[in-house]
Formats: C-alpha cells, sequence, structure tokens
C-alpha cells in the first residue's frame, strides 16, 4: 500500500502496547541496575561489552539474511565454532593468513546455503538446519573430537583477546564492523536491493533484481561476519571446540528480533540489531549476577522473543 | 488445486519415492554381511523399531505441522519436557507421568498455535521462541541437572521384546501412526489440514475453520513430542535438558520429508512419514553395525536434509530450465 506524504495517524493499539512494552523493560532494567550488586562497575560494563561484541557481530551479519526476507540461520553457532577451529588451526601458517583462510571459509560456507535458498527457493531454515549438522560432522571428523589449542611458538594472536586502551580488541572490532555494514546497507545499490527483496518479493522479481545473487550476499555476509566472530572467539578462549557452538544462534537471532526488525523482512536496520545485542548481554550479564540459573536465563530470552515478535508484527501490520 | 480426490488416480513416481528409499535402505541393510562378516539378526530390527519408538511420534508431530504449511521447531525441546515431566512426576504411577506430560504439552501447544492463528503470525520465530521458554523450563525442573527416575522396572517393561522385534514402547508408536494415518486419509479433518496448508485463503472461504484447526495441530505437535520424550525417559530411566542442539529436530525434519512432506504445505501422509522414520532408522542400524562414529552420522542425516529440501525446493527445476536455454543460447551465438 503506498502512503503518499507523512501524515500524523492516530494512535494504534500497537503502538500503544509497544510503547508500554519499552516502558517495562526500562523500568526492569533501570531497577535491575540499581539492586544488583557489582551491576554498576566498570569491569561489569567492559563485560557486557565484549558479550554483546560477540553476538553483536554475528548478529549484525544475520540482519541482512532477515532484512532480505529468508527468516534467520540456525547454522551461526555451528558456524562460529567451526571458524574458532579453523583459525586456531591455521595459526600455525601466521596470523594473517589465519584470519584471512578462517574468513574464506565463513564466506564459503555462507554462499553454498545461500545459493540453495536463493536459486532453487530451498527452505533457509531447514537448509541451515542440514548445514549445521553437516558442520558439526566436518568439526568432529577433521578434529578427530579433540579440542584446537594455538601452536605454542605464536603468540601473535593474543593481541585480538587483550585489551586496547582499556577495551578488549572485539568491542572495537563490533563497532567497525556495524558502521561499515550499516553505510553498505543504506548507501549502497545491494543494501536497497536487499530491502527490496525483503519488502515484496514479487516486485523485486518483476523489477528483474539478481534474486539469486542478493541471497548470495545476504548468507555469505552473515556467514563472514559470524566467521570474524568465530576468530575473536577463538582467540579469547585459546581453545576451541564445537562446544563454543553455545546459545550463539539463539542469542544472535534474539538480538535481530528484539531490535525490532521485522521477521518478514524489509524492515529493520543494522543498528537497531546492534542495540538489541547489547540489551540482550546487559540482561544475561543481569540474570547472571542476580544468580538464576541457566534455565532462567533461557526462559527470559525465550519470553523476551515470544513477545517482541507479536508486537513487531502488530506494527507492522498496522502501518 | 483439488483436495478432495474421489476418483482413483495412479500413484505419481514422486509420491512411490518414499518407500523407494526404505526399500534401498533394507537392500543396503541385507547386504551388511556382503562387507562385513556380520549376520543381521532379528536383534538389529528389534533396534530398529526401538528407534523408531524413540523418534517417530516426534517426525509425525512436525510432518502433520508441515502439511498445514506451518513449522515447529520447538518439539525438539518439547522432547525434553516431555520426558522431564514424565520422570518428576511418575514417581507413583508412569500413567500420571504421561498424562503430567501430555497435559504440559496440550498448553504449549495452545499458547503457541493460539499465538500463531490469533495474530497471523509466521510460526517459525515464534516456535523458535516457545522452543527457548520450553527448553528453559526443562532447565529449571532439572535444576540444571538430569534426574534419576528410580522406578526402572516400568522401562524394562516398555522395551522387553513381544514377538522378537517390538516392544511395547514401538508398538505403541506404530499404533499412534495406524491411526494418524487413518484420520489424516479418511476423516474430515485430515482433508482440512491438507487444505489450510495448500491454499489457506481457499479454505477460509471454503468454510475450513483455519484458526481452530492450527491451534490443534500445534496441540498435535506438542503431544507427539512430549509422548515420545516421556516413554523415552522412562525407557533410559533418566531425563535430561541437556540434550540440546538440533539433533532430534534435524532427524524428524529429514524423516518427515524424506517421507514425502512438502514444505510448501499440503502434501504428506503419515505413512510416508512412517517409511521416512524407518528408512533412517534403517541408516541408523547400519552405521551402528559397521561401528562408524558419531560424526558419520550427523554428516549423513545433515547432507540428506539438505538435500531433501533442494530437492522439494519450488524453484528447482525451474532453474534448470532456464539454465539449459541460457546455456544453449550461448551456444549459439
Amino acid at each position: 500500500m503506498a502512503r503518499v506524504g507523512i501524515e500524523r495517524r492516530p494512535l494504534r493499539l500497537a503502538d500503544i502496547a509497544l510503547t508500554v512494552w519499552i516502558g517495562i523493560l526500562s523500568v526492569v532494567t533501570v531497577y535491575g541496575a540499581l539492586t544488583t550488586t557489582g551491576f554498576l562497575t566498570v569491569s561489569n560494563m567492559k563485560a557486557i561489552l565484549t558479550a554483546a561484541s560477540f553476538v553483536g557481530i554475528i548478529a549484525v551479519g544475520l540482519t541482512v539474511i532477515v532484512l532480505s526476507g529468508n527468516l534467520f540461520s540456525l547454522a551461526l553457532g555451528q558456524t562460529a565454532a567451526i571458524s574458532a577451529m579453523v583459525f586456531l588451526y591455521s595459526l600455525r601458517w601466521g596470523l594473517a593468513v589465519g584470519i584471512l583462510l578462517t574468513l574464506l571459509l565463513g564466506l564459503a560456507i555462507g554462499t553454498v546455503q545461500g545459493f540453495a535458498v536463493g536459486a532453487w527457493g530451498a527452505n533457509p531454515i531447514i537448509v541451515t538446519i542440514g548445514a549445521a549438522g553437516l558442520i558439526e560432522g566436518m568439526a568432529v571428523w577433521l578434529s578427530h573430537g579433540e579440542s584446537i589449542v594455538p601452536p605454542s611458538d605464536e603468540t601473535s594472536w593474543e593481541h585480538l583477546a587483550n585489551p586496547l586502551f582499556g577495551l578488549p580488541v572485539p568491542v572495537y572490532v563490533f563497532i567497525v564492523v556495524t558502521i561499515i555494514l550499516a553505510v553498505v546497507m543504506r548507501r549502497t545499490r545491494f543494501g536497497r536491493q536487499i530491502y527490496l527483496l525483503g519488502e515484496n518479493r514479487v516486485a523485486a522479481r518483476a523489477a528483474a533484481l539478481p534474486i539469486t545473487l542478493l541471497t548470495v550476499g545476504a548468507f555469505g555476509i552473515a556467514s563472514l561476519y559470524t566467521a570474524g566472530a568465530g576468530v575473536l572467539i577463538g582467540a579469547t578462549s585459546a581453545n576451541a571446540s564445537l562446544l563454543l557452538t553455545g546459545s550463539y544462534t539463539y542469542d544472535a537471532i534474539a538480538a535481530a528480533l528484539v531490535g525490532g526488525n521485522a521477521v518478514t523482512g524489509g524492515r529493520g536496520s543494522i543498528a537497531r540489531t546492534a542495540a538489541g545485542a547489547i540489551f540482550i548481554a546487559t540482561i544475561s550479564d543481569m540474570l547472571l549476577l542476580r544468580g538464576y540459573s541457566t534455565g532462567g536465563q533461557i526462559l527470559v530470552r525465550g519470553i523476551i522473543v515470544v513477545v517482541v515478535v507479536v508486537l513487531t508484527n502488530l506494527r507492522e501490520r498496522n502501518r | 488445486m483439488s483436495t478432495v480426490e474421489t476418483t482413483r488416480r495412479r500413484p505419481r513416481a514422486g509420491e512411490l519415492a518414499p518407500y523407494a528409499i526404505l526399500a534401498i535402505m533394507i537392500v543396503a541393510l541385507a547386504l551388511v554381511p556382503v562387507v562385513t562378516q556380520y549376520t543381521v539378526r532379528t536383534a538389529n530390527v528389534y533396534d530398529i523399531f526401538q528407534n523408531f519408538a524413540s523418534y517417530g511420534l516426534v517426525a509425525l508431530a512436525l510432518g502433520v505441522t508441515i502439511i498445514a504449511g506451518e513449522f515447529d521447531l520447538s518439539v525438539s525441546s518439547m522432547y525434553l519436557l516431555g520426558g522431564m515431566v514424565a520422570v518428576l512426576t511418575g514417581a507413583g504411577s508412569p500413567l500420571v507421568g504421561i498424562a503430567a506430560a501430555l497435559g504440559t504439552a496440550i498448553l504449549v501447544g495452545l499458547v503457541q498455535g493460539g499465538l500463531i492463528a490469533r495474530f497471523r503470525l509466521n510460526s517459525m520465530p515464534v516456535t523458535l521462541g516457545g522452543y527457548l521458554v520450553v527448553l528453559g523450563i526443562t532447565y529449571i525442573l532439572g535444576h540444571n541437572k538430569s534426574v534419576m527416575y528410580d522406578n526402572f522396572t516400568v522401562g524394562l517393561r516398555l522395551d522387553k521384546p513381544v514377538l522378537q522385534v517390538f516392544s511395547i514402547r514401538s508398538l505403541a508408536s506404530l499404533g499412534i501412526f495406524v491411526v494418524a494415518a487413518l484420520v489424516l486419509r479418511y476423516l474430515r479433518v485430515g482433508r482440512d489440514i491438507r487444505a489450510i496448508g495448500g491454499d489457506r485463503r481457499a479454505a477460509r472461504v471454503a468454510g475450513v475453520s483455519v484458526d481452530r484447526l492450527l491451534v490443534s495441530v500445534f496441540i498435535v505437535s506438542a503431544l507427539g513430542a512430549a509422548l515420545a520424550g516421556a516413554l523415552l525417559s522412562y525407557s533410559l530411566a533418566t531425563a535430561s535438558p541437556t540434550n540440546i542442539g538440533f539433533d532430534v529436530l534435524t532427524f524428524s525434519a529429514t524423516a518427515a520429508l524424506i517421507g514425502g512432506v512438502s514444505l510448501s504445505g499440503g502434501k504428506g501422509s503419515a505413512v510416508g512419514i512412517a517409511a521416512g522414520v524407518l528408512s533412517l532408522s534403517v541408516l541408523q542400524e547400519i552405521l551402528a553395525i559397521l561401528r562408524s562414529p558419531d560424526y558419520v552420522s550427523s554428516l549423513i542425516t545433515g547432507g540428506l536434509l539438505v538435500v531433501v529440501t533442494i530437492v522439494w525446493a519450488p524453484d528447482l527445476s525451474q532453474w534448470f530450465r532456464t539454465t539449459r536455454v541460457a546455456a544453449s543460447a550461448e551456444e549459439r551465438t
């Protein structure tokens, strides 16, 4: 539906619900911040930023898939884990080779998935579930089920884990790659075409947009960013196995959804996801400090995801 | 698209694929002695049906949601929650435990299906959130640990061989499959489920109560996962929240898709899904006989899932056509 000009529209239930939700979240967060011992400290803020940067790098990459209307990828955690393993292994040929090789691998993994989805219309969720299984199998096969440690004579990677001007390196990487991707999505033809593809697939097809190429690009970027996060995760833990898969897949999806990106694509932004990642990291940190168990943390994340999905959908429908 | 088939017609090749795959798997199992010195025994057939009992109902549950044009990502954690609830509440009587697990499933299905139907939401993100909520509850109930089920005799009784190759557990799963097959094939509700999966708008216009049916589909899906999980937990005498990952989901999605369920909705049968589950169960047994490491199974299942998804992909045939046209055009110039 074309809306010509900017007119004031009447306040709708969805807007009110959204405002109330944001209000509740803010109050709870501020209350938690003030009453949780050890939350409002410099070291804890650094911990939140570091946690947010791992999830955030993956999540902003994932956002391109979300915006392109291909829902999300369920292979992100596995991609991050195998990237960390490949990075630590290939350090024996030097830091630059290690990083480059890992990023190329990530790009390749994403490109293959994106091709199946874009060229053949394969279901993105199922393709990425299958890809996750394949990556897990490959990782165990190639590593013989052992965890990978960096070679003892090579220490250059430690810079990636050490603080720089008081903040860990991943935080800077998160900021830089977020800005780059935000500019790409807003200012380049690729970015605008991704938005159009997600907004209206039929129109994109009619306008002869290169749908295959765009989808390959979306999955490629998501996987490339995830591999980049894998490099940093590997450097930080200095020991990589499939255990690193952790909850990155769900955390990244939660960050993209909590930021308010439309699940169906076309509406949203990279900045929203970055904010969502920081929010998720803040909540997780607060729950951890307050002594909530793993279960409590997963439960809270799940509830937030469901509520946000319902609310953003209501708002999108009223546009 | 016609959903009511009054005239008998010859099945198309695609509809026979699930049974062809099953036949190939059985031949492969029969050929195992040629490769190794192992002779296939009735114990192997028993194992196959036990595997069917552990995963079959989850595949059926997921398959029904796919036929209805939806997808339930939460089955993998509902499977764990079903086991956890059954073990925690079934200390006195296993039937009470199963009833509690099924009650929990109805609640989960009601909430997820209700949200999806009421707000016309995409089921993927909703059930992803549902997956997390259900997993979180499983962790909380188990205090982040595995919980033992002290009533060992229940598991022994459930798994005691019946007619050498079956057990009460596998017979229960097979029985539910028979009921599901009859319902999907002959009752109006089965036709309606295919209708809302094939063309929802047309189904609505034709007077199908789409919303109520959607809620029921998600309840059925949660029930299948919870029952399979509860029976497995009794069999293992333990319930655990930590079996995370998409193992159950990968297996059941692959089984359903091999079984001829179309991801675009509207197509599929319980008999086909059963064939898909049996195919994968036979495959697992072959890998077990050959003593293959776990990653082989994970590679094969993941690979199969990607392949069947691509085979089912709507634009695949068109892609081949256009590239062939493009290639021949290139040749001409």
